[in-house]
């Protein structure tokens, strides 16, 4: 049985058939996935119940897993998963069926997904895929919104190509909770220090241009901070126009995996505090983006 | 001559002819001009050749004036405008454009976020009266957004959801979304950025309608957590400025444009203002009342 994908919107985003990924991949299947990537920047895949383990062992596939930011600040006691690489996308209070209460300080810190953002550019190393699992789904709300930033990208005008061309920004997760009015308190500095990424990049094997946008960022290098944000706040909102964007509404076993270095995403609102809703990431490092080294950036 | 209103939208926002604003008008001219705004809630006049003094004489027409809260949180000495003309322009108290770095500069860049004016006040702007006497090359424009059709479109279940909550606003949250940060307004108007309370559902006085009295000085809903307040309001400020609710100023000199603060919110675009000069006037009239009770002596 091949893989078949369907296309779900005008401009990218598909739906993948025809595969088990519960099972080791091929090589082919693996080369399949990726091209489909390429070419969709989103991909789901309905009616896949992964375990944990096969969700690793399917993410693996696909490059080095991250170690979510959230799981490094919490204490083991309060992780969920053994797994460190298992990133919590879920409601719940620590290993408890219980659901976090109102002004738990998690679903606080988790409330910032409803921006616009892509996963760790607060990383010097961003994530490249990321792959979440539903495994419990509200009945209402809950979607997540993509949107495409390489489609933004070709629809702004030549005097904002120009501008935008060769600007850096400055990212860290305290600028996307800042902005909800969450302070992030952490013990390592390393975690929440700013660190700088081309607001423009290119893809490394489609050669396609992408507005690398998120709400994590702060700053332009060398603008007033208020100028930036302003700035960025009005490239956000061009680039998730309706047109460029596609809702997922989950249902129970799906896997979707998109390129953070080609698409933005959000959470939509849903009853949280009534509700269970528990999906599980993981996190690919990005590589080969056309960040000049990355890692020395970082360091300021 | 009777003034004659032309729809710019299918839901608000009026261009209205037959009536030069600069000479003292009749009290059916100023019934008709009110009566328009009920019903567009903004209206643009053309070639309306004011001066300061002119401009506050016709603003009279509709009410008591506001003091500029930019004047008020400046000194004597930096103001260009009398303190009941907001100075809506990249000028300083010289006519000289200013500076990238410039700390009023800064604040304004506020502006571009989409908001009601002076609802950080607790009894807030009902008019706002807006004359051009300088316009850029490109860019500028201010855009509006139709509350009363945005509530409109609300599902019953976020009507219900709404019907009830009192936000908090203040000048100081608007401009922290843009890392403008309280300090930067200066010691001595600290006292200015007290949060006061509105009602998030307002009901027109005189039509009856409901709308969103929503702002980008909102900080929270009373009895919410902020961060849960906070993603909220950017939901519901993203629903309501969807661009079927929208109407996009072109602005040309002399053009004076007039919103009600109580049924839309409004935003400046971006526009060269470090090289190319901006100089529009406004002034703007005091609500009637409170929209809801204060908890506190409010700014």
């Amino acid at each position: 049985m091949a893989l078949n994908i369907r296309p779900v919107h005008p401009v990218f985003a598909g739906e993948v058939t025809g595969i088990d990924i519960c099972q080791p991949l091929s090589r082919d299947q693996v080369a399949a996935i990726e091209a489909g990537m390429d070419r969709y920047a989103v991909l789901t895949f309905p009616d896949q119940p992964l375990t944990d383990d096969q969700q690793v062992v399917f993410s693996a596939n696909f490059g080095e897993l991250e170690i979510p930011l959230a799981a490094q600040m919490a204490k083991p006691e309060a992780r969920r998963f053994d797994k460190l690489e298992l990133g919590d996308i879920s409601n719940f209070d620590g290993k408890t069926d219980n659901l976090r209460a109102r002004n738990d300080s998690r679903r606080m810190y988790a409330l910032a997904n409803r921006l616009w953002h892509s996963d760790a550019s607060f990383r010097a190393v961003g994530a490249g895929y990321t792959l979440l699992h539903s495994r419990i789904v509200p009945s209402k709300g809950g979607n997540t919104e993509f949107a495409d930033m390489r489609a933004a990208y070709d629809a702004l005008d030549d005097a904002t190509k120009a501008e935008v061309e060769n600007l850096t920004t400055e990212h860290s997760i305290v600028f996307s909770r800042e902005q909800i009015g969450f302070e992030v308190k952490s013990d390592d500095a390393s975690n929440v220090r700013p660190v700088k990424h081309p607001l423009v990049v290119t893809h490394p094997v489609t050669g396609r241009k992408s507005l690398y946008l998120s709400s994590h960022i702060g700053g332009i290098v060398g603008w007033p901070v208020p100028e930036a944000r302003a700035f960025i706040r009005d490239l956000t909102e061009h680039a998730t126009q309706p047109r460029f964007v596609y809702s997922h509404k989950w249902r129970v076993n799906e896997m979707v995996m998109w390129d953070n270095r080609m698409v933005m995403h959000r959470a939509t609102r849903f009853n949280d505090l009534k509700e269970q809703r528990d999906l599980r990431r993981t996190s690919i490092k990005g590589v080969g983006l056309a960040v000049e080294d990355a890692t020395a950036m970082a360091a300021e | 001559m009777t003034i004659t209103i032309t729809p710019l939208h299918p839901d608000f926002a009026g261009d209205v002819a037959g009536i030069d604003l600069t000479r003292p008008l009749t009290a059916a001219q100023v019934a008709a001009i009110e009566a328009g705004m009920d019903r567009y809630a903004v209206l643009v006049f053309h070639d309306q050749h004011f001066d300061d003094d002119t401009q506050l004489a016709f603003s009279r027409n509709f009410g008591e004036l506001e003091v500029s809260s930019g004047a008020e949180m400046s000194k004597p000495e930096e103001r260009r405008l009398k303190m009941e003309m907001a100075d809506i322009s990249n000028l300083d108290q010289h006519n000289r454009l200013r500076p990238a770095d410039d700390r009023k500069r800064l604040g304004a860049l506020g502006n571009r976020l989409w908001h009601s004016d002076a609802s950080f006040r607790a009894v807030p702007a009902k008019y706002s009266l807006l004359s051009a006497r300088v316009v850029p090359g490109k860019g500028g424009n201010t855009e509006f957004a139709d509350m009363r059709a945005a509530y409109d479109a609300l599902d019953d279940a976020t009507k219900a959801e709404i019907a009830d909550l009192i936000t908090e606003h203040s000048n100081a949250y608007s401009r922290e979304q843009i890392g403008y940060q309280k300090v930067d307004y200066g010691a001595d108007y600290q006292d200015k950025l007290r949060p006061v309370r509105h009602r998030l559902v307002r009901t027109h006085p005189v039509t009856g309608r409901k709308s969103l009295y929503l702002s980008a000085h909102i900080g929270t809903i009373v009895g919410w957590p902020v961060p849960e307040a906070r993603a909220f309001i950017r939901d519901l400020t993203e629903h309501a400025t969807q661009p079927q609710f929208r109407h996009v100023h072109e602005w040309k000199a002399w053009d004076l444009v007039i919103w009600d603060n109580r049924t839309t919110m409004h935003r400046a675009r971006r526009y060269d203002d470090l090289h190319d000069v901006r100089d529009l006037r406004r002034s703007t009239i005091r609500g009637d009342g409170v929209t809801v009770a204060q908890i506190q002596q409010a700014a």
